[in-house]
Formats: C-alpha cells, sequence, structure tokens
C-alpha cells in the first residue's frame, strides 16, 4: 500500500533521515519507535508529505507521492493524521471540527457530513460534546475528537505522530482504546509512539529509527524480546 | 482667577446641523476605509507571506511606500495625481476613500500579518492533512483564527483611521473638521467650533471603544 524506497530528508545542514526503504502492506498496523529525534516523526510526516523529502521515492496506492504533479490534496483526503498537539481547530465546536472537511473537500451534504461525524462521535464516547468547542474537553478526549475526524474523511491509511506523548497519563488509555479498535477492524496504520506496551499488543511489525535509519525491524514480540542490533538493545534496556 | 476670554456657543443653534453632516460624513468614509482596508491589508498580507519571493516584493515595497511617506502627501498625489493619471475626475470623495483605505490597508496588512504568523503552525497542518487545499485552509481555519487574534488591534486601527479622517478636510471633503472649519469662517469664533469637534470625536471613539470591547468578549467564547 505504501512503498517507500531511499527516503531523505534535510533540514539545512541536519540530515535527519539518511535512507529509509521500507513497505506496509493493507491493513497493517506499524509501530514505530525509537530514541527522540532519531527521525521517527519526520519519516511519518513525509509520509503524507507534510514535509517534502530531500531524496527517495514513497508510493501510495500506486502512485508516487514525490512526482512534482501529484495531487496531493486528493490523496491527503485517505490519508487520515493525528497529531500530538491534537490540531483541533479551536474556533470550530467538536462536531464542525469533524464535518469540515467533509464538506467543503469531499463536497458532501451537511446532513450528511453530520450523519457520518455523530455516528463517529458516538464510537469515540464523545456523542455529548458535539457542541462544546475544543477548550472544554480534556486532552484525551481531545484526541478522540481528532481521530474521529480523521476518520470521517474514509481514509485508507491512519498516521499517528506520537498520539499520547501530551496527555496526561490517566488519559492514555481512552486513546490508546480508540486505537485498538480501529486495529482491530483492519485499518492501515502507521503508528510513532512511546507506549511499549502497546506497541507490542497492537503492532503486526516494529520500525527501530535510529540515525535517521530503520535499523531493525520485525514483529514486536520478538524485536521487545530478542533484539538484535546492539542500538535497539540500548535503546529498549533504556525504555523498558 | 478669571478668564480674560467668555466661551460662547451660542453658534450651535444655528450651525449645529453642521456637525451632524460632518459626523455622517466621518463615520462613512472611515467605516467604508477600513473595512475595504480590512480586504486590501488581508491581500497584502498574504502575498507577504507568499512562497514566492516577487509577491512578498510586491507586498513589502507597497507596505512601505505607504509607510514610509505622510497621509496628507499621498492625499494630494491621490487627489490631484490620479486624474492627471487616469484622464478623467474622481471626485472629492473617492479621492478620500481610497486614500484611506489605501494608507490603512497597509497597516492593516502588517497588523494581519502578525495575526496569521500567531495562529499555531499545526493548525495548517492538520488542516492540509484532511484534504484541504492551502488556500481553503488559509480561509477556513487560519484566517478567522488570525482575525480574532488581531481584533484589537484593528479597532485600534479604525479609531486612527476616524481620526485620522480629519486630514480629508483639507480638500474639502465635508467631514467633521472641515464643518467646524466652516463654522469658525462664518462665525469668526476660533476656538469654540473646534472644542465642539473634538468632544464629538471623543464620544464617537470611546463609544466605538467600548463596543469593539462586547465584540471581542463575544468572540472569546470559544477560548
Amino acid at each position: 500500500m505504501i512503498k517507500v524506497t531511499g527516503l531523505k530528508k534535510s533540514f539545512g545542514k541536519a540530515n535527519i533521515l539518511t535512507g529509509i526503504d521500507a513497505e506496509i502492506a493493507q491493513g497493517e498496523v506499524v509501530v514505530v519507535i525509537g530514541p527522540s529525534g532519531s527521525g521517527k516523526s519526520t519519516f511519518l510526516r513525509c509520509l503524507n508529505l507534510l514535509e517534502t523529502p530531500t531524496d527517495g521515492v514513497i508510493e501510495y496506492e500506486g502512485k508516487r507521492l514525490t512526482d512534482r504533479n501529484v495531487n496531493i490534496n486528493g490523496l491527503r483526503q485517505s490519508m487520515g493524521m493525528v497529531f500530538q498537539q491534537f490540531n483541533l481547530f479551536p474556533h470550530k465546536t467538536v462536531l464542525q471540527n469533524i464535518t469540515l472537511a467533509p464538506i467543503k473537500v469531499q463536497k458532501k451534504s451537511k446532513e450528511e457530513a453530520e450523519k457520518i461525524g455523530l455516528e463517529l462521535l458516538r464510537r469515540v464516547g464523545l456523542e455529548d460534546k458535539r457542541d462544546a468547542y475544543p477548550n472544554r474537553l480534556s486532552g484525551g478526549q481531545k484526541q478522540r475528537v481528532a481521530i474521529a475526524r480523521a476518520l470521517a474523511m474514509r481514509p485508507h491509511v491512519m498516521l499517528f505522530d506520537e498520539p499520547t506523548s501530551a496527555l496526561d497519563p490517566e488519559m492514555v488509555g481512552e486513546v490508546l482504546d480508540v486505537m485498538k479498535s480501529l486495529a482491530k477492524e483492519g485499518m492501515t496504520m502507521v503508528i510513532v509512539t512511546h507506549e511499549m506496551g502497546f506497541a507490542r499488543e497492537v503492532g503486526d511489525r516494529l520500525f527501530f529509527i535510529d540515525g535517521g535509519q530503520i535499523v531493525e525491524q520485525g514483529a514486536p514480540r520478538e524485536i521487545f524480546g530478542n533484539p538484535q542490533h546492539p542500538r535497539t538493545k540500548e535503546f529498549l534496556s533504556k525504555v523498558l | 482667577m478669571e478668564l480674560a476670554y467668555h466661551f460662547d456657543f451660542s453658534f450651535l443653534n444655528d450651525y449645529g446641523s453642521y456637525y451632524w453632516t460632518g459626523i455622517k460624513k466621518t463615520l462613512e468614509v472611515a467605516l467604508l476605509a477600513v473595512l475595504s482596508g480590512l480586504v486590501l491589508g488581508t491581500l497584502v498580507s498574504l502575498l507577504r507571506l507568499s512562497g514566492l519571493w516577487i509577491f512578498r516584493f510586491v507586498g513589502s515595497v507597497f507596505v512601505e511606500i505607504i509607510r514610509g511617506t505622510p497621509l496628507l502627501v499621498q492625499l494630494f498625489l491621490f487627489y490631484y495625481g490620479l486624474p492627471i493619471f487616469l484622464g478623467f475626475d474622481i471626485g472629492i470623495f473617492t479621492a478620500a476613500y481610497l486614500t484611506l483605505t489605501v494608507n490603512s490597508g497597509a497597516y492593516i496588512a502588517e497588523i494581519m500579518r502578525a495575526g496569521i504568523q500567531a495562529v499555531d503552525k499545526g493548525q495548517m497542518e492538520a488542516a492540509r492533512s484532511l484534504g484541504m487545499s492551502k488556500g481553503l485552509a488559509m480561509r477556513q481555519i487560519i484566517l478567522p483564527q488570525a482575525f480574532k487574534n488581531v481584533l484589537p488591534a484593528l479597532g485600534n486601527e479604525f479609531v486612527v483611521v476616524v481620526k485620522e479622517s480629519s486630514i480629508l478636510s483639507v480638500i474639502g471633503y465635508g467631514e467633521l473638521t472641515y464643518q467646524a472649519n466652516a463654522i469658525r469662517g462664518a462665525t469668526f469664533i476660533s476656538l469654540e467650533p473646534m472644542l465642539v469637534s473634538a468632544l464629538i470625536y471623543f464620544v464617537l471613539i470611546f463609544t466605538m471603544s467600548k463596543l469593539l470591547g462586547i465584540g471581542e468578549r463575544r468572540l472569546n467564547t470559544s477560548d
């Protein structure tokens, strides 16, 4: 579904990604872990071109995202993204946050978009917050709305950029539960996370990124249980 | 201590209606100029934030020229220069309105630019990640928040424009200061007509500040 070849990204003189090759299959849940500054978020943000790669090729559903004339707005509609800082629209209500893109981008009718929106709010357990503004929500609630907002576009893949890192510990669970249920339904997901327990439980495959490269990849259980690369071993010994 | 000067406001009986005309014309031109200045300023601020250097250059040149020359000079340039350039007379109101619009547009462009830059970068990213084009994201997500950020500064700009519109009297636009001058000319009373106009300006602006404060609090419901 997603194929990355020789992906490089530099900011000025800083080489953040130094050559990433990866393939993500339909329905797969890939978790990405690694030390901070290793490039894992940059890798994720390159997948929907929030960062423009310096070099390399990204293919998504058979189309080259890295081509100049690609319709990125069209492709992004089917790639949902959830951010560490939620990035809800503060001047819109919860329901408006969810229905805005379906109405304005997919040209759905307001009724249809609201029907989908309410369905998704029910799913993340926030139906009663439909008319609240984001500032009235807790961090966990905000992130659940953000997930619903991304799902409203009916994406084929969901990208999560440290979705629980900005949350108070007692709110991490509610967000992870939503993500688990998504994974169970067969959603293709790429998740950058520091939640090792979650990574082990939900991930089909794990990428350990360090120094801008995928140092080791494989089934989470195997990597957590028996890491091969010295840098993986070192990292896991610190976080587990 | 007794002042040697005896205040005489009896001219108000005969000339009170001059002030009403002046108030109407002051508010008319200031309101129109700030509204079109807001449109112009927003467009210029987008130029200044564009990814293309030529747009940024055009935007900066406009802002710097307007900010770097006096309003009175701009007024004369519009009033005397534009008809020569265009080949037809534009009239006093148009010259007055255009000058104030262009002038406030430059200042509003800087206000809006700061307001847009103050919106969290994640907002644009979230909007783009949902498939919105840059333009749609600007209109739906960034500008409404930027506008809210700068509302106090915009209100301030409106106040400035109301006061600066007094300069329009020199080309004969019949706003408040022009009317006060006319009364001075007709009655040979030098001070009181201006005192009255000062009081009117103050009441207008004080009222507007209060109204803007109420508007701001309304907009803050989502904070």
